[in-house]
């Protein structure tokens, strides 16, 4: 199932604000502290199978409520790697936890803890009561307490066996023949909800990180913590603080049984989630971020706070409008759009949520700008850690942003349960519209969503592999808007019917067109400024003077460009002698720096150019990367230009370009074949042409804002 | 707006399980109980304007997760009408308190007042903490800030020229034209549009009691408590929520502020809300006070 492993880190959505180790016996363990929050919350690490990485989903939540201490298991992570069975007992591992919490600085603390983890987090509960205040246990493991899971039971683990079929691939043999194998099988067993490839992909990463010697140490040859289940038992009984137990009743690892008895015997409360499986808290964050944060907070309350409740009737009328950073693109169109609602809407007050670069355009146009941006995961920063020369595997990158995505859907959900807007605005605000799908309860104002694209597609080399994922995440979504429609109180596509691509959602599902015709109002194209009407004039305000040949060379907004850039700076001497009228002006933008250009003689080179699409509209001719706003900006000004799709990226290579053919725009370049040469020739054979492009309607924004108007 | 009290009480959402008096100087108090879930959340009297039920839209919901005591404080409702203003002083509410949470076998519970419920109420969590397992206060009528400066235009017995506006807040004019004060009175309880019924419910329960019992309570509520209120307030250490509407005409959401401030509590203010929201907006209410009584250590 796992094409690929990268070995490096995806970006976090929160960093550690302090780490370190601590030794016990010669064995380091690592830890991490989020936070400064009074309350501080422990989260155990689970078996070496995995490390504290387990938790990313709730770390940069958490961390805004509690101060989060998180530590990977010996056997795991950057902590060591013992060789002794002894070291692996769990006492050990409760003994760690502690000492982890002293060295975090913290006296007393939640635990929080998963699988064996819970059972280490209701050891250190009853062992030592003073450090703790409360236990969350997602499907602990107290050895003894009940019987095993049937399916651990199926197989001996420790003799070998003639057959590697399922489950007797937990087995110590296959460990040493197969253990990516046997993380993968575990792992699909433990995330049984449909469309779980990125959590399984995760845990089998993290799981090689430790190894199969680790894991056959600590599960198989370590010194079992108690011999009884009347010993088990007790240690439940000990452990007299507030307790919550999360049991997804599709479990394949702790039975139903065994989180009831702990419940029971710890005076807790157990909270069963129907259709989980056995790790919620990456499968549904949502919700179990919410459960531990309200376990949380009924144990150690937060310090008061004033706050207000507003009558209905003496609300104003809000909308919070959460807008995509990736690219620039999205916030001209937004503002506009925003500008057209309060047309429509007077009184309506619009907050953004929203980060660098979208924030450099909302504040030169005075919008008001949420405080809590301040505090979205970065990203922009995200996607361009995830690029290489000319390339943007966009699709692998939007998977990579999973824990960025759930951070920025907590800080969405903290804001719009603290204020009351009556409209949340999305423009692919790809963690709004899947986490409120994937929560409906969560619901609570009328909802927009835009897009100026439908559907995950294949690039031509991911193979199999990759169209399985593309069809996984886009039947996920299909089945979203299946069973929920009432999310969407209206879903706008920013162009036209003939701008749907004509593919099909993946083998068994629909095709694209039709689907969405059938799922969305179109808005028509929204460029967000008003068509140029006297170029010559622009071209004279802008100092361009008569005879030159202007071309404008730009990567948008994005930090992915630095090498188009480079390539189109070296074609620029052959260009200049096919074309001695020529005026090159290379524009950096806010995410490249100019100084890491080279310069040529007579080449101009900024870093920022202040109302671009206006020079864009001046120009005679643009060299682009692939991205839509750009482009649509060429073509709605009737400007020949050269684009070039990033390698890999799904959206410019297929859908951007689909829409590009409609209307006849812009000449397709490749980066793999199209040289310094080519691309001096295609200069000269393109610049000032006069094109014959379909028309760009002009009214975009006012159709978008009346769909939205209704619902206020 | 004038309409004829209805004598007959409506329909309720939810009858008491028990009720009874407690006795205290030949004075009889009557109180309601009403379910059997913890803590016991005790649902204080105000001012002899109106009575228990003024609690109508908690009781029904409340009683579903936790037990609901409440009684008619004295002057209204089943409960007597002493004479005199020493039968109406603060500590005579606290100590009606205390006598039905004994009647009631409640040793401790969570006191929950609107307006001068106020009053009471922090002597009580002040000098009972044993039996305050924490408190909530609504439009407090506390002094610790100024009054509306409205309200100190005219004496209040003194015959007056005029009956505008607060002129009407007169014993002289409440023995005239008693109706006529309570729609002026009960009009600015509810700055909120739309809230005739609130409005007639509470004329309708002010004509349970006189005139006279009203100057007799004001004039008990003035008497000396034996201390400063304000030091009071700084002895309660249990939990405290202050709501407080930012339209209350009759007492300033200043003195929520200073509530919550020289209680320590947490200051939740209604927008647009006047001076009775658990009347105006049951459903906030309910929920503020359930999520407050879920939190108490």
């Amino acid at each position: 199932m796992i094409a690929e492993l990268g070995t490096l880190e995806q970006s976090r959505a929160r960093y550690p604000d302090d780490e370190g180790y601590v030794e016990r016996d010669g064995v380091r363990v690592f830890y991490e502290v989020y936070g400064d929050a009074p309350t501080t919350f422990l989260l155990f690490p689970p078996s070496p199978i995995s490390h504290s990485r387990l938790w990313k989903a709730q770390i940069p939540y958490l961390s805004r409520h509690f101060r989060v201490v998180a530590f990977d298991p010996r056997g795991n992570g950057r902590s060591d790697r013992p060789t002794s069975a002894e070291a692996y007992g769990w006492w050990e591992f409760v003994a760690d936890g502690r000492a982890v919490l002293e060295a975090s600085g913290a006296q007393e603390a939640l635990v929080g803890g998963l699988c064996d983890g819970g059972g280490w987090a209701l050891m250190l509960a009853a062992s030592d009561p003073a450090a703790v205040l409360g236990v969350a246990a997602i499907a602990p493991f107290v050895p003894r307490l009940t019987p095993s899971h049937p399916n651990y039971r199926l197989y001996p683990s420790d003799v070998p066996l003639d057959t590697d079929e399922g489950w007797a691939k937990c087995n110590v043999h296959h460990y040493r023949r197969d253990y990516q194998g046997f993380l993968e099988f575990f792992f699909s067993q433990q995330l049984p909800e449909p469309h779980s490839t990125k959590q399984i992909e995760d845990c089998v990463r993290w799981g090689l990180e430790g190894g199969a010697e680790s894991l056959i140490l600590a599960d198989e040859e370590a010194p079992p913590p108690w011999a009884s289940a009347e010993e088990a038992r007790d240690i439940c009984r000990r452990v007299r603080c507030p307790v919550l137990v999360i049991h997804g009743d599709l479990d394949n690892c702790q039975t139903r049984e065994r989180a009831t008895a702990v419940a029971e015997l710890t005076g807790g409360t157990l909270v069963t989630l129907e259709g989980a499986g056995h790790l919620p808290q990456a499968r549904h964050p949502v919700k179990v971020n919410g459960l531990f944060r309200e376990f949380g907070e009924s144990v150690a309350p937060p310090a008061p706070k004033v706050k207000t409740w507003t009558r209905a009737l003496s609300r104003r009328r809000r909308a919070l409008y959460v807008s995509s950073p990736i690219g620039l693109g999205h916030a001209r169109r937004d503002v506009a759009i925003a500008k057209e609602l309060r047309q429509l809407h007077p009184d309506l007050e619009i907050d953004w949520l929203a980060q660098h670069p979208v924030t450099t355009v909302l504040e030169a146009e005075g919008e008001r700008i949420h405080p809590a941006s301040a505090l979205l995961a970065n990203e922009s920063g995200h996607i361009e850690s995830e690029s290489a020369e000319h390339d943007l595997h966009a699709f692998q990158a939007i998977r990579r942003m999973d824990e960025i995505l759930v951070a920025n859907f907590m800080l969405f959900l903290d804001v719009v349960r603290e204020e009351n807007y009556d409209l949340w605005i999305g423009d692919e605000a790809w963690e709004v519209d899947y986490f409120l799908h994937e929560n409906p309860e969560l619901k609570s104002a009328a909802y927009v969503w835009l897009t100026d694209f439908v559907g995950w597609l294949p690039m031509d080399d991911g193979g199999e592999h990759e169209e399985f994922l593309t069809t996984d995440y886009n039947a996920e979504m299909i089945e979203h808007i299946a069973r929920f429609p009432r999310i969407r109180d209206r879903a706008v596509f920013v162009g036209n019917p003939d701008d749907v691509v004509p593919n099909s959602f993946g083998n068994g599902l629909p095709g694209i067109r039709d689907w969405t015709e059938q799922h969305y109002d179109f808005s028509g194209y929204v460029t967000g400024f008003e068509p140029v009407a006297d170029r010559e004039k622009l071209r004279d305000e802008l100092g361009y003077r008569p005879g030159e040949r202007v071309c404008i060379v730009t990567v948008g907004g994005s930090g992915v460009g630095g090498e188009l850039l480079r390539r189109v700076i070296d074609a620029y001497p052959q260009a200049k002698a096919l074309l001695p009228e020529l005026r090159m002006i290379v524009v950096a933008g806010p995410r490249i720096d100019p100084g890491s250009l080279p310069q040529q003689d007579g080449l101009e080179i900024h870093a920022y150019v202040h109302e671009l699409y206006r020079h864009l509209a001046a120009c005679d001719l643009g060299v682009v990367q692939g991205g839509l706003t750009t482009a649509m900006e060429l073509t709605a000004n009737r400007r020949p230009f050269l684009y070039f799709p990033l390698r890999h990226h799904f959206e410019q290579s297929f859908h951007v370009h689909h829409r590009l053919e409609r209307y006849g725009a812009g000449r397709r370049m490749d980066f793999e074949t199209d040289g310094p040469a080519e691309i001096a020739a295609a200069i000269a054979e393109e610049i000032g042409r006069e094109v014959d492009y379909a028309p760009v309607e002009t009214d975009g924004a006012a159709r978008a804002a009346a769909l939205i108007a209704e619902l206020l | 707006m004038s309409v004829a009290a209805d004598v007959r009480e409506q329909s309720r959402a939810r009858y008491p399980d028990e009720e009874g008096y407690v006795e205290r100087d030949g004075v009889r108090v009557f109180y309601e109980v009403y379910g059997d879930g913890e803590p016991t959340i005790l649902l204080l009297p105000t001012w002899a304007l109106i009575h228990s039920r003024h609690w109508k839209l908690q009781i029904p919901w409340l009683a579903r997760h936790c037990r609901v005591v409440t009684f008619d404080g004295r002057g209204n409702g089943r409960s007597d009408r002493p004479h005199g203003a020493e039968a109406y002083t603060i500590r005579e509410f606290a100590a009606d308190t205390l006598a039905v949470m004994d009647a009631t076998a409640t040793e401790r519970a969570v006191l929950v007042g609107v307006s001068c419920a106020a009053l009471w109420g922090v002597v009580l969590a002040a000098e009972h903490p044993e039996r305050v397992a924490g408190a909530a206060f609504i439009g407090s009528a506390v002094p610790l800030a100024p009054p509306l400066p409205e309200r100190t235009v005219y004496p209040f017995d003194e015959r007056l020229d005029t009956d505008d506006g607060w002129a009407k807040y007169n014993l002289h004019h409440w023995l005239t034209d008693y109706r006529n004060f309570l729609e002026f009175f009960i009009g600015k309880c509810f700055t909120e549009p739309h809230s005739t019924k609130p409005i007639e419910d509470a004329i309708g329960w002010a004509h349970e009691t006189t005139p006279e019992v009203l100057a007799d309570h004001d004039a008990g509520i003035d008497l000396p408590i034996g201390g400063d209120f304000r030091e009071l307030c700084r002895r309660v250490r249990c939990p405290v929520l202050v709501m407080h509407g930012d339209e209350d005409a009759l007492h300033s959401h200043a003195r929520g502020v200073a509530l919550a401030e020289a209680t320590g509590g947490q200051l939740v203010t209604l927008e647009g809300s006047g001076h009775f929201p658990q009347a105006r907006d049951p459903v906030m209410i309910n929920l503020l006070l359930r999520e407050f009584v879920e939190r108490l250590p």
